[in-house]
């Protein structure tokens, strides 16, 4: 059954043609990256950075927090205060954790797999919608969403994928509308019509 | 005697037309979400959270249980016929559904997966209905302090169980717990972590960082793993069907999953897949022991039944001891538990004796719904289940684009406010680098909803006492409730090395079907 689900038709993702075969089929169809894996290479350091960084701030925070004067103690910095350092203390034992791990690296990098070309057109469409939702309207954006984010799947059918976002969106905006009174932005269209 | 009273009287209320639609359309949304790879009911429960206020609550919270049990069963259609499993519950039935699959029985297993559901959902209600109102009684002596250590017991154990590494289950618990402290301080009225932005002031939204980090989170994920994303190949399936060899190889594997299930689902952070593996790892210790003693054939390795009706019944028993600390102290065991909570306090209710007290009826309706629930995932499944696994055939663009969609909606729905997309953004983004480096998400979730009550509870108490600390431990509950902090933080690593034992032996029987 592996194999089965390893073998592609190919029409639905554009192949890239750098295709590492030496990993298996088991690894391909295996989530990447378990909660057990070791980080290693210069990706190990983004989740420390990434909590050292919360960390000042929740620190930052509680130092600068202006309690009005009448507030009980512990005021409303304290918390704050205990989990940024609890967050500092995590970060320092991630670090202490990659340090240690470095010279058990294998060769291949961990995020071997990791595409950014959909995740960026992923979201350039979010933004997109957000920009553009109470000017054209959720009918129009929103099916300019579905339409991106499909495309970032794959989907190359461009006329058929137009119409099934337009239709989806057209469908959520009456659905919310009439079933649950819910005001979706018309944008231009509204004042057209 | 009371409790069964009380549970037909709800049982009359969620009988109501109405109601009974929220219920079948909540098992019919779960199921289709727990059929689909890497979407759990958690997430299904965070999209309709915005939907829901339009409800009344008792509509609301029978839509949400049914999702629960139908989730929970959703992912066993997929582990069965596709060896995906649809959450981390339904991992543990891959092992032996899938090789039944193979062997052309993937109609028996499906059948032994469903009624074991509905038996261990059935028994499972019914623990809850007796033993929350004992919870109730005890949670009456309750003060702040005791609240607070509870939260402190739930947090540890989270952040110690649900994931593979205790170091990321911390980092996500404090993420969730720093999210959770934007906006104005509950106590003191002071504005915290606003940066000077008048949307912060009101926090971030529940809603914002479930559908985040679990919708729109794994849909980035998905895009970035492009290829090596999950592929549905399609397959075949007959109608779930049991002969009465099955059934009399099912019963007992069905009630003992129900026991493990009802125990571990009460108990913070143990999640469903504690049990199911302990669950699987039983069934095979017992059939080999049947196979030593009365030469009994040990199918385990190739498709034993045994080995889905066990864990099949043990994930949804544990859906249901979950109900018991969340309607009981108030207290979520699991991220769609946590989602519920939310949802309680959306509606200005806050689950706990208090509950109980105030708001009866609803919990009676909810429970008997739990009820009903079980019978509609009985109905809708057994004969539909084929129809199930077409729901993958869906195109995977489509299925990603309307999940977007569907989370846009979801957040923009709360407030009709652009910036709170802003955040949906960011807090996806956040997902996306989450699971990219294997940091679990449910701890942060637990994070976001239970940190302001720690920290209310927290401060509530030293104000009673005027600052002095020991009132933190100043009750034999408090003593209790840390001492069983260090009691579950090393009973779930043990159990957690037993299920890797188990995933072991399991992978070493057939190293040459999983490779």
């Amino acid at each position: 059954m592996r194999d089965d689900v390893t073998e592609r038709t190919g029409s639905e993702v554009p192949e890239p043609v750098t295709e590492t075969e030496t990993n298996g089929p088991d690894e391909s169809t295996q989530a990447p990256s378990p909660e057990e894996t070791a980080w290693s290479g210069p990706g190990a350091w983004v989740v420390p950075a990434l909590v050292a960084i919360l960390g000042l701030v929740a620190v930052w925070g509680a130092l600068t927090i202006e309690a009005p004067p009448n507030a009980t103690r512990p005021g409303p910095g304290a918390f704050p205060g205990v989990v940024g350092v609890l967050l500092l203390i995590t970060a320092v034992c991630m670090t202490v954790v990659n340090l240690r791990g470095r010279g058990s690296e294998s060769g291949v990098s961990p995020l071997a797999w990791f595409e950014g070309r959909p995740v960026l057109i992923v979201l350039a469409g979010l933004v997109a919608h957000i920009a553009l939702l109470e000017i054209l309207g959720w009918l129009l954006a929103g099916a300019l969403l579905f339409w991106i984010v499909a495309y970032a799947f794959g989907a190359r059918a461009h006329l058929r994928d137009a119409i099934v976002a337009l239709s989806i969106s057209a469908a959520v905006q009456v659905g919310f509308s009439f079933g649950l009174g819910l005001n979706l932005p018309g944008g231009f269209l509204e004042v057209l019509l | 005697m009371d409790t069964l009273l009380n549970l037909v009287d709800g049982l009359s209320a969620a009988m109501s037309p109405q109601n009974l639609m929220w219920a079948f359309l909540g098992v019919l949304l779960g199921t289709a979400v727990g059929v689909l790879p890497g979407m759990g009911s958690a997430m299904a429960v965070a999209l309709l959270l915005p939907v829901t206020f339009r409800l009344d609550p008792t509509g609301a919270f029978i839509l949400f249980a049914g999702v629960y049990y139908g989730g929970m069963f959703g992912g066993a259609t997929t582990s069965i016929l596709l060896n995906t499993p649809g959450q981390a519950s339904s991992i543990a039935t891959t092992y032996e559904g899938h090789k039944m699959a193979l062997k052309g029985r993937a109609a028996q297993a499906l059948g032994t997966a469903v009624i074991g559901s509905f038996v261990a959902s059935i028994l499972g209600t019914l623990i809850v209905a007796l033993f929350a109102p004992v919870m109730v009684a005890f949670a009456l002596n309750f003060g702040p302090g005791e609240y607070f250590a509870l939260t402190v017991f739930s947090f540890v154990a989270v952040a110690a169980v649900v994931s593979g590494s205790v170091l990321r289950g911390l980092a996500s618990l404090l993420i969730g717990l720093a999210i959770g402290m934007v906006g104005i301080d509950g106590q003191s009225g002071a504005a915290r972590f606003d940066f000077g932005s008048s949307s912060l002031l009101d926090g971030i939204d529940i809603v914002i960082v479930t559908v985040g980090l679990l919708a729109l989170g794994e849909v980035l994920y998905i895009a970035a793993r492009g290829r090596s994303a999950p592929d549905f190949a399609a397959i075949r399936t007959g109608r779930p069907w049991l002969g009465r060899r099955d059934l009399r190889r099912s019963w007992k594997p069905w009630l003992r999953g129900t026991a493990l299930g009802g125990a571990f689902g009460p108990i913070p952070g143990s999640g469903a897949e504690i049990p199911t593996f302990l669950s699987l790892g039983l069934e095979r210790k017992l059939a080999e022991r049947r196979a030593r003693r009365k030469g009994e054939e040990n199918e385990f390795g190739e498709g034993a039944i045994e080995g889905v009706a066990g864990p099949e019944a043990a994930n949804n028993s544990s859906a249901a001891g979950t109900m018991v600390p969340l309607l009981g102290l108030g207290l979520p065991t699991s991220a769609t538990a946590a989602i519920m909570l939310a949802a309680f306090q959306q509606y200005g209710l806050q689950p706990g004796p208090v509950l109980f007290e105030r708001n009866a009826d609803l919990v009676w309706t909810l429970l008997a719904s739990l009820l009903i629930g079980s019978v509609l995932l009985l109905v809708i499944n057994l004969p539909f289940a084929p129809l199930w696994a077409k729901l993958l055939k869906l195109p995977k663009p489509y299925l990603y684009a309307g999940i977007t969609l569907f989370s846009v909606l979801a957040v923009y729905a709360i407030n009709t406010s652009v910036i709170h997309l802003v955040m949906l953004t960011a807090v996806a983004l956040l997902g996306l680098v989450m699971r990219t480096f294997g940091v679990p998400v449910a701890p942060a979730l637990i994070g976001v909803v239970l940190g302001p009550i720690a920290e209310t509870e927290f401060r509530r108490a030293l104000a009673a006492s005027s600052g002095d600390p020991t009132i933190l431990v100043g009750s034999g509950i408090s003593i209790t409730l840390y001492a069983l902090v260090l009691l579950v933080a090393v009973v779930p690593l043990i159990a957690r090395a037993l299920r890797r034992r188990t995933a072991r032996a399991v992978d070493a029987q057939e190293p040459a079907a999983r490779s």
